[in-house]
């Protein structure tokens, strides 16, 4: 918008942006949106009162995933990658790839737990509303992270995100211990923000901008001209405030405090919702900050590809070296805390929890790896945000498989300690079978999906040294990534000894789980992809090479 | 649909349906009804499956490429228009399906199906070749097996339930009692076809080496099928080690070819785009710009050239190429190629040296000897060599005939006094596959393969007449059979047919049976080839003398087993005629015996149908030979007329008629008693009895060396090395033991400590994530001083300005 032009024309070219760009590339977000409505509609009309709100959420979740999945169709797949690139209502959202590819996760991911949930109970029919509205809720708020481009958006996106995840993690009404991790939940994340929240305006202070890509530039001119010592530490004490922010998103070490906890008492289909999308929206919008305020965008009238663009990207070299330090000690340190605090539980979903903490730091060391290639070898870069957005994609089956087999056995079981699962390969080979496919994929074995994953994270490390962005680092991190994999083998095979080797307590009286039944065809049908994404991943690796260039 | 998308579907299909039944009775046979009866039930669907789909196939291609009438069938009898030249069959071809008509080689299809691997230039992929040779290839192994399968229900019955096999003696004194293994053999049986139908459609050698190796597998699986018995299993061993051997020389002729021409398929493969498209093995050898005529492709030629190469600038070599060829460089590359592929097939044919697995995989039941090592495995040797045609040279076909001749005479000779009905026919069977070997090494391509066609139909149909045979005496012996005829008249009437097709029976000149045919036109190409290369007229004697001996041997064992008197009244006491399930298969094989051989006026026949498939160039003969001086290859129509035919067709009657006078005389009125006979020749028949000793040879020449060197070897480990290692072993027990004292006391103590801190810090930790709210969020404010503090360290330079 430039100055000349007057009210009258500006308040109808920002209208007409709205309404012809802006929005039509908001549908998902918009379905969501009205979905949320009707449901609270549900509640406070009588007519409705006896719908079911799981088949209005999936419905309206539908609809969502069929314009995610044509957004992401219609996106440019050859020559000019960038092409796609719309900045959303004034600059506040950013539309892109990757943008596009997470928001057709996120929807996807919506849809099979929706599913999840309705088959394994835990809504029942009075509080469903309530929970499919935080869901929704939460995720519209994830999606928004994902294609956040303004601080002030950020922090929007990431409360709009959480708030809803507070209340959910206290779903079990009537439960002391469900009670007490919503209240950590929410103190703890109150935390978090605030801190976040400060760090965000030390930086909209220093570079006066709260635009992303403008941030990045005045980075870039603070970089030229030599600021004072003074507010190179203000911006890096910024810096440092928001990863905080996104590091609890992340459930990174040490701002993870909350997530065994959390885990632990809320319900298991809570913790799948919290370990998988707000994950993927995590990493997504740790992608976005990273790259927004390490590269030079290329919209932002510095012209792509000549001299001015060279300039402005080695300028910001000395960010992108501070981010790459933060983002990849923090993932090694995530990583390796994660798996070793895995060791010695004994419930079920506080060792998922930190084994979703590990791989945090997975995602984080190819995030890592991703912005240390940039200006060194844009194709590995380009890789490396494709491997990271493959993982997500992946992680989605195999974590959400994990806890469909933790609730469904719950049901079963009345339990969610590892030592109740003991010798349940006589009575239900089923289960356990598709429980050793997803723990075996999560510890990254082939032919599952989470090998291909961790192999794809750990090519980008490797490409990185040998293209020597941040050699000495980027060899700590993947040595230390490697030692993780075998140190993350032992608790996750001690489940599968004790379900097949341990002989079963005496005093279980429950039946076998069949899979073949409603639970256990959920159970199958995320279990499949595990299986299919190792043996045939070509096709969901292209998604994340498209994904993959929207940075560049 | 079109005729090239129709037929790799209806024969893929084919192929896939005993995969199908293999995987299911693998999975599921046990429980296929009471003792799995009913995995027989699938197995033989399946396979009337792919004989429905080949007869399809058949048709359609029959459609689409109707039969030639004659005009060098092998018929030979009509009146066949012998002087119609090659040019106007090729016009009779135009206008089929475009650069299939004879001017640019056979008609054939090929393609890929799936790419196994695909990287640089090596590609290996799972495709067909389709010409007329593989339809009908198609259409006897599911026909046989068809047969083969109905019978084997029959006979594998004893399976169905609890087995005393009598032939094992254990430790104990008594015998091995076994549970029935009923669906185990239709899962092999199953699989086997499926590798069988895979060499036959394979689309590259690769594949062909593949289901070569996947029929090896399937052999072991049925010569071992009662592997508790020491001989069946020693026979499955020697079987699939021998073959080994000769699959060494295959994988040197792969490796020829890859190496040096980059391709194993055998076709020319389309890349698409409009570039012209890969060229496969046969055009390689044999281009067309040079009128199909065998040459030493560009590419081992360069090969053989590397040096000079190396010294070319690349823009000359191209030029260079046709003097270097000249010069005979490359000319053993393909040679070796030829060869080697060659070495694969003496393997699994049986061919000379390697024979010696055959008569002893007749350990297996005897549906397996019928269908594996007679009909079809055996002959998928002389099928590769058949489809391998254009790549071989004048020097390579020699080899094969000669391999052929020595074979053909050498089982010939022990076939007679064989006493063993079934190794009488593993015997003649090798002694056939000579043949085949022989004629396509002089020449005579559709000779070959042709009688390939004809001995499956009553090979099978004589193994399956000896199955009935010993499902009624309970013994192999011919010595205690005699006078069948009498309680078994179709055993003895089939068998009879079998008999008279393989010795080729027929009045000449007017009609005959099956044998008749084929066994007259390798007579005849081998007197074609004999007289324009009268050094090797040795070849012809040998088919000549061959038919003599294979008439007297099948005669004997005829006599021997269903004429006369019985000689042992216990054994004919019991005989009884088959069940119907096992007669019918008899009946059916014994009439395609007869007629498989027949041309149709109009001229539809076997032997114009093979002509279809003939490689391009081959029709018109070859001369050329660079190590055996130079050898003249006579066109094989050239052996269907005149003089030529009229002696071959005397010599195959009179050889015959003498072979079957002299085991009358000898058998059946006995004036000539074979008794004094063996007393008089002791010598020679001490060693045709000893099979030529070629057991003995083989054990003295390599198995007992090795196990000598085994000996040696454990010896030297047993003496020296496990001495020094004993040694080590005790050094390294002390040592270990100071190490054992410092590890315990000083490492331990470390790691104890170590893992105590850990613990103590986990329990720490434990503390501080218990409920402790304030705490938590002090966290957060520590966490970030604490990052704030080492990001500081860490970019002291960068933060300070």
């Amino acid at each position: 918008m430039n100055a000349q032009s007057n009210l009258g024309s500006l308040i109808s070219d920002s209208l007409a942006n709205t309404l012809d760009v802006s929005l039509p590339l908001f549908r998902p977000e918009l379905c969501l949106a009205a979905t949320v409505v009707l449901l609270l509609l549900c509640r406070i009309l009588p007519v409705l009162k006896h719908a079911d709100s799981a088949l209005i959420a999936l419905g309206g979740v539908a609809f969502g995933l069929w314009y995610a999945w044509s957004d992401f169709k219609s996106l440019p797949t050859g020559g000019d990658l960038l092409a796609g690139r719309q900045e959303l209502f004034t600059g506040l959202l950013v539309y892109d790839s990757l943008t596009a590819y997470v928001r057709l996760l996120l929807m996807g991911f919506l849809v099979l737990y929706i599913v999840f949930t309705k088959v394994s109970g835990i809504p029942d029919r009075e509080d469903g509303a309530d929970f499919y509205t935080l869901v929704l809720g939460s995720t519209l708020g994830m999606c928004l992270m994902a294609s956040a481009n303004h601080l002030l958006m950020l922090f929007m996106a990431v409360e709009m995100a959480s708030v809803p995840s507070y209340a959910l993690a206290g779903l079990l009404k009537g439960r002391k211990a469900s009670s007490e991790a919503a209240l950590k939940y929410a103190v703890y994340g109150a935390g978090a923000a605030g801190i976040m929240l400060y760090g965000l305006s030390l930086l909209a202070g220093v570079l006066g901008t709260c635009h992303l890509p403008s941030m990045a530039l005045g980075l870039a001119k603070v970089a030229h001209v030599g600021a004072d010592g003074g507010s190179v530490m203000v911006l890096s004490l910024g810096g440092l405030m928001l990863a905080v922010g996104l590091a609890f998103k992340l459930s990174a070490v040490p701002f993870h405090f909350w997530c065994p906890d959390v885990f632990e008492g809320a319900a298991a289909e809570v913790g799948a919702f919290l370990s998988v999308a707000s994950k993927a929206a995590a990493v997504a919008l740790l992608l976005r900050v990273a790259f927004s305020l390490g590269v030079p965008a290329a919209s932002l009238g510095v012209p792509a590809g000549g001299d001015a663009a060279a300039q402005t990207l080695a300028a910001l070299g000395d960010t992108r070296h501070f981010i790459v330090y933060v983002v990849a000690l923090m993932a090694a340190v995530t990583c390796t805390l994660g798996n070793l605090a895995a060791y010695g539980q004994t419930n079920m979903k506080r060792l998922l929890a930190y084994s979703t903490v590990a791989h945090a730091g997975y995602l984080m060391m190819g995030v890592a790896a991703a912005l240390a290639m940039v200006g060194v070898t844009p194709a590995g870069s380009r890789d490396a945000i494709s491997a990271v957005a493959f993982y997500l994609g992946t992680y989605v089956f195999m974590n959400l498989g994990a806890f469909a087999i933790v609730a469904v056995l719950r049901n079963t079981l009345r339990s969610e300690e590892i030592a109740s699962y003991a010798g349940l390969v006589r009575t239900s080979p089923g289960i356990v079978v598709a429980t050793a496919i997803v723990l075996v994929s999560l510890i990254g074995l082939p032919p599952f999906a989470g090998f291909v994953s961790k192999f794809l994270v750990f090519s980008a490390l490797v490409e990185a040294i040998t293209a020597g962005a941040e050699r000495p680092l980027m060899l700590v991190v993947l040595v230390i990534g490697g030692l993780n994999t075998v140190i993350s083998l032992f608790y996750y095979l001690r489940v599968l000894k004790v379900m097949t080797f341990d002989p079963p307590p005496a005093e279980r009286a429950s039946e076998p789980f069949p899979l073949v039944s409603l639970p256990g065809a959920v159970v199958t049908a995320l279990v499949v992809p595990v299986v299919g994404f190792g043996l045939f991943w070509s096709g969901l690796y292209a998604a994340a090479q498209l994904a993959g260039a929207f940075a560049s | 649909m079109d005729i090239a998308a129709q037929l790799p579907l209806l024969l893929g299909l084919a192929w896939l349906a005993p995969l199908v039944s293999f995987v299911a009775i693998l999975f599921f046979g046990p429980r296929m009804g009471p003792h799995g009866r009913n995995a027989a039930w699938v197995a033989t669907a399946a396979i009337v499956t792919s004989l429905v789909l080949s007869l399809f196939a058949a048709g359609t291609w029959l459609g689409a490429h109707p039969v030639q009438a004659a005009h060098h069938g092998a018929g030979g009898h009509g009146d066949g228009d012998h002087g119609e030249s090659h040019a106007a069959d090729a016009a009779g071809h135009a206008g089929h399906a475009s650069g299939h008509d004879e001017a640019h080689g056979p008609l054939a299809y090929a393609g890929d199906w799936y790419a196994l691997y695909e990287g640089g230039a090596l590609r290996l992929t799972i495709g067909w070749y389709i010409d007329a040779l593989t339809v009908l290839m198609f259409v006897v192994v599911t026909f046989i097996a068809t047969c083969i399968h109905v019978y084997a229900s029959g006979y594998m019955h004893d399976e169905l339930h609890d087995v005393t096999d009598h032939e094992v003696h254990l430790s104990g004194g008594g015998h091995l009692h076994r549970p029935g293994r009923f669906p185990r053999f239709f899962q092999a049986l199953s699989l086997f076809c499926f590798s069988m139908l895979g060499i036959v459609i394979a689309g590259n050698l690769a594949m062909v080496f593949i289901f070569w190796e996947l029929v090896g597998i399937c052999s072991w699986f049925l010569i071992g099928f009662y592997y508790e018995r020491k001989s069946a299993s020693t026979a499955a061993n020697k079987a699939f080690i021998v073959n080994r051997v000769g699959d060494f020389g295959m994988l040197i002729g792969l490796m020829a070819l890859w190496g040096a021409l980059g391709t194993l398929h055998f076709a020319d493969s389309p890349v698409g785009g409009g570039e012209p498209a890969r060229p496969g093995l046969f055009s390689l050898v044999r281009p067309a710009a040079g009128g199909h005529a065998i040459q030493v492709p560009d590419g081992m030629v360069k090969f053989a050239a590397a040096a000079e190469v190396a010294k070319t600038p690349a823009a000359e070599v191209a030029g260079k190429i046709d003097g270097w060829r000249g010069m005979g460089l490359g000319r053993w590359l393909l040679f070796t190629a030829g060869v080697g592929i060659f070495c694969g097939c003496v393997g699994k044919s049986a061919q000379f040296p390697l024979f010696v697995w055959l008569p002893d995989a007749m350990e297996g039941p005897t549906p397996v000897s019928a269908l594996v090592h007679s009909a079809t495995m055996v002959a998928a040797g002389v099928y590769l060599v058949g489809r391998f045609y254009p790549v071989l040279t004048p020097d390579v076909l020699l080899v094969i005939a000669y391999v052929g001749a020595i074979t053909l005479f050498i089982a010939a000779t022990i076939a007679l006094v064989a006493n063993d009905i079934k190794r009488v026919l593993a015997y003649s069977t090798v002694s056939q596959l000579g043949y085949m070997m022989l004629a396509l090494g002089v020449g005579g391509w559709s000779a070959g393969l042709f009688h390939l066609v004809t001995h499956a139909f009553f090979k099978s149909l004589l193994f399956l007449c000896s199955g009935s045979v010993i499902h009624a005496c309970h013994t192999n012996d011919m010595r205690k059979m005699g006078g069948l005829a009498r309680v078994m008249p179709w055993t003895a009437g089939t068998m009879l047919v079998g008999c008279l097709a393989i010795i080729g029976a027929g009045i000449p000149f007017v009609i005959g049976l099956s044998g008749y045919y084929s066994k007259d036109a390798i007579l005849a190409q081998a007197l074609s080839f004999a007289q324009a290369n009268p050094a090797h007229s040795i070849l012809y004697l040998a088919v000549a003398g061959g038919a003599f001996l294979t008439a007297f041997y099948m005669f004997r064992l005829w006599f021997m087993t269903f004429a006369g008197e019985p000689r042992d009244h216990h054994v004919a006491d019991h005989a009884h005629e088959s069940p119907a399930v096992m007669v019918a298969p008899l009946v059916v094989l014994s009439v395609l015996a007869v007629v498989a051989g027949w041309t149709l006026p109009g001229g539809f026949g076997l032997a114009n149908l093979l002509e279809q498939a003939r490689p391009a160039g081959t029709a018109e003969g070859m001369t050329g030979g660079f190590a055996f001086g130079t050898l003249v290859f006579p066109a094989e129509h050239l052996s269907h007329e005149g003089a030529i035919h009229v002696t071959a067709t005397l010599t195959a009657f009179a050889t015959a008629l003498a072979g079957v006078v002299l085991a009358a005389l000898m058998y059946l009125v006995r004036i000539i008693s074979p008794a004094v006979v063996a007393t008089i020749l002791r010598p020679a028949y001490a060693f045709l009895a000893g099979r030529w000793y070629f057991d003995e040879l083989y054990h003295a020449l390599f198995v007992v060396p090795v196990l000598g060197i085994a000996k040696l070897a454990s010896g030297t480990d047993r003496g020296v090395i496990d001495r020094i290692i004993d040694g080590l072993a005790w050094t390294a027990r002390q040592l270990a033991g100071i190490d054992a004292w410092i590890d315990r006391t000083l490492v331990d103590g470390l790691v104890n400590a170590t893992a105590t801190a850990t613990w103590n810090a986990g329990l720490e930790l434990k503390k501080l994530q218990t409920g402790h709210l304030r705490q938590y969020v002090m966290f957060i404010v520590v966490g970030t001083v604490a990052l704030f503090v080492l990001a500081s360290l860490l970019f002291r330079t960068s933060i300070a300005g």
